[in-house]
């Protein structure tokens, strides 16, 4: 994964563009996107409590990583969907929207053996060729996302 | 939505997705093309002279050459490597990918490797500033829903404005 705060920056940016074409698309929908972009590292909760100790409690195998896949984001989405009083379809939509932007992020990052991970799970294991753009460490990540989403937040407050 | 029927249909997804991660969780080492730590410590003969991507803890490094601790799910160390053709700055703590062909003395010759985290201030960097995300995006959202107890949810924080109600109202 990239860092956490470059998701949620690029989140921003992408739905704050998107947000200028549409009337009904307004900030609060932008929000719940960049909530969205928070879902797939929920599998983070790891370094509270790790699989191992799950299972050994569960009795069966257990992964949180499964929240890092596009099944996990849909069932995440869902239930941050229903979390809302009203507009539901529209909340999961944008929920999704931003939790897919984090793992189509995270499909670039670098690999040694050159294929990323199986984020596509349920759907398939398959593991597509990354273009080994960033490793989640590098600074230069966050700095170029934070630039960009500067510059939308710059433009859209002074000149839109 | 009723409050309870949201309340319901919460926790069906939710138990679903405790399903999906029992699934993945049984399923994974199966569909991961390499050694996870657990099976490498069960039989680390199996995947002698295959190729193989691992993720380890960085040791030592010396010149060209690191030893790297690869963890089971349990965060125990399952194997111990010396990993070879290493061009890569890395210190110990670091955490690195190594892809090569796994000799029987538990050395690799790396044909790629990708640092990770580059010491153990790096993993330290990526949390800080994942919090920081997760706090900006928290606070953006409570900056436009507020809660609202008594419904057991969120709602637009101000009244609802022409510009809102102008797409269907699809709750």
């Amino acid at each position: 994964m990239a860092d956490l705060l470059t998701h949620v920056l690029a989140a921003y940016t992408l739905f704050t563009v998107a947000s200028w074409r549409f009337e009904w698309f307004t900030k609060r929908w932008v929000a719940i996107a960049m909530i969205g972009a928070l879902l797939p590292d929920l599998n983070r909760l790891g370094l509270l409590v790790i699989d191992a100790t799950l299972e050994s409690v569960l009795g069966v195998p257990f992964s949180l990583d499964a929240m890092q896949t596009i099944g996990g984001v849909c069932l995440l989405a869902g239930v941050g969907a229903v979390v809302l009083t009203e507009r539901h379809r529209r909340a999961f939509g944008f929920l999704l929207a931003g939790a897919f932007s984090h793992l189509v992020i995270d499909g670039l990052k670098a690999y040694a053996d050159g294929a990323a991970g199986t984020w596509l799970y349920p759907i398939t294991w398959y593991r597509h060729p990354t273009p080994n753009l960033y490793v989640s460490s590098d600074p230069t990540v966050l700095v170029l996302t934070g630039i960009i989403a500067g510059s939308v937040f710059l433009y859209e407050r002074y000149w839109l | 939505m009723r409050p309870a029927v949201r309340v319901i249909v919460a926790t069906l997804l939710l138990t679903t997705l405790a399903g999906l991660c029992v699934h993945y969780g049984a399923t994974y080492d199966e569909h991961w093309p390499h050694p996870t730590g657990d099976q490498l410590q069960d039989d680390p003969g199996q995947f002698t002279d295959q190729q193989v991507l691992l993720f380890g803890e960085v040791q030592t490094a010396a010149e060209d050459t690191i030893a790297i601790h690869v963890h089971d799910d349990a965060g125990d160390i399952a194997a111990e490597l010396e990993v070879t053709n290493v061009d890569k700055s890395v210190e110990p703590g670091g955490m690195v990918q190594v892809y090569g062909v796994l000799d029987s003395d538990q050395t690799m010759t790396a044909e790629k490797t990708v640092v990770v985290n580059r010491s153990d201030g790096a993993s330290t960097y990526k949390y800080v500033v994942s919090l920081a995300g997760a706090l900006l995006a928290i606070g953006y959202f409570c900056k436009h829903w507020q809660p609202l107890p008594q419904k057991l949810g969120f709602e637009p924080r101000t009244g609802r404005t022409e510009r809102d109600t102008a797409g269907p109202n699809d709750g």
